[in-house]
């Protein structure tokens, strides 16, 4: 019951589904099992990783100054784009070449400043939403929440791209349609 | 020549921003629900989008390619504050109400994505001509959905009643964005194979492999 509860939660709050974001990646994940994996592992790190830097920024940045908000976002996004590419560079060679274009895509995503503006919002909206735990714990749901998002689209993928479906609207088109229907059944969760 | 015309045009007609590439799409789902958002949004987008690209080009090639992409958002950031500030000055409102849209704007995939993939591809005055026929790909997308979603959801356009007798309300809420944005998908597909372009998948994982 646990399991469900939680499930319905992080379909509920999903980015994707409930605020379209990342939305265009998502149907690169969906394209294969390897994309899928990569695409949602690196984008985890970082809503989870930037959620933390977010957490610093907004708690050492002045409210006069909000308007940098962007910048600081995009600065820490930088430079774990930066630590994730070295890092994965310095420990193999091999995997950084098959796993470097998964860091390309997800670096400055939708998915990713996204989540950071969403949880931020949602923190000015409640005080009790400032903490370290809640800004990490947000980061990764949301990362979740791309890899449900993902499998629900993998599951219907091939039918949507299939010769069945008119020419005009395969692939694409039929998945926004998906989409939206999936998005509808979100809402009435909500 | 011709090809080359073809190709300057292709982000508003051909290769359109939102219904070929699927770029930019989280606006026009969100926000696209009424013109005045639309307005705005059109605005912000195309200002940021234009000047950050045209700085951009000016970035040394020789850099490694996630240099280059971070250097890009920053320059888009910082452009993103003094169009704020106009913003909250000429569409008071309209800033809270687009909400975290507005910012992600500035770190949209024609800055990140399609500037190394394509734009700085080009010599300078094809690119700057490419630039502005994909910001007005989006733009003629945003503005033309905004209209015919405030209109079936809400039966106004640009906040003013029109005698509608029936409305679609889903159709201002995110699930009608997905729905109303996959049927112009198609619609625009249906037309352009009509037009006797081929098919072709634009946006791959291939477009954003790096260096």
């Amino acid at each position: 019951m646990f399991l469900v509860t939680e499930l319905i939660a992080l379909l509920a709050a999903n980015l994707i589904l409930t605020q379209a974001l990342g939305t265009s990646t998502l149907f690169i994940a969906a394209g294969s099992r390897k994309n899928l994996v990569g695409t949602a592992v690196v984008i985890t790190i970082f809503t989870t990783a930037g959620s933390l830097a977010a957490y610093i920024i907004q708690r050492e940045l002045p409210e006069k100054y909000s308007y940098l908000t962007l910048l600081f976002y995009t600065l820490s996004v930088g430079i774990l784009y930066v630590i994730l590419l070295s890092a994965l560079y310095f420990i193999s060679r091999k995997g950084f070449e098959k796993t470097r274009k998964y860091i390309h895509l997800s670096a400055y995503n939708c998915a990713v400043m996204g989540t950071l503006f969403t949880i931020t919002e949602k923190a000015q909206n409640d005080a009790s939403f400032m903490t370290l735990k809640s800004f990490f714990l947000a980061g990764l749901s949301s990362g979740a929440g791309f890899i449900i998002a993902a499998l629900i689209l993998t599951a219907a993928y091939r039918k949507l791209n299939s010769a069945k479906v008119p020419a005009s609207f395969r692939g694409f088109p039929a998945m926004l349609v998906y989409l939206g229907i999936i998005s509808m059944a979100v809402y009435a969760l909500r | 020549m011709s090809n080359s015309r073809s190709s300057v045009f292709d982000g508003l007609l051909r290769e359109n921003t939102v219904l070929s590439s699927l770029l930019v799409i989280s606006p026009v789902i969100m926000c696209g629900d009424t013109l005045r958002n639309a307005e705005a949004l059109v605005y912000a987008f195309s200002v940021i989008t234009f000047f950050s690209v045209m700085i951009a080009s000016f970035v040394p090639k020789k850099l490694p390619y996630a240099v280059k992409i971070i250097i890009y958002a920053v320059i888009s950031s910082l452009i993103y504050i003094p169009v704020r500030i106009v913003t909250q000055e000429y569409f008071p409102g309209i800033v809270a109400r687009i909400g975290i849209y507005f910012p992600l704007l500035a770190v949209n995939s024609l800055i990140v994505v399609q500037t190394e993939t394509k734009f700085f591809r080009m010599k300078k005055l094809k690119m700057t001509f490419s630039l502005i026929f994909s910001i007005l790909g989006f733009d003629a997308v945003m503005l033309l959905t905004a209209v015919i979603r405030e209109l079936l959801a809400y039966g106004t356009i640009n906040s003013k009643v029109v005698d509608m007798h029936t409305l679609i309300s889903g159709l201002g809420m995110p699930f009608g964005g997905f729905i109303f944005l996959g049927l112009m998908c198609g619609l625009y597909r249906k037309i352009r194979s009509m037009a006797g372009y081929e098919d072709n998948k634009v946006r791959s994982e291939e477009n954003v492999s790096g260096n």
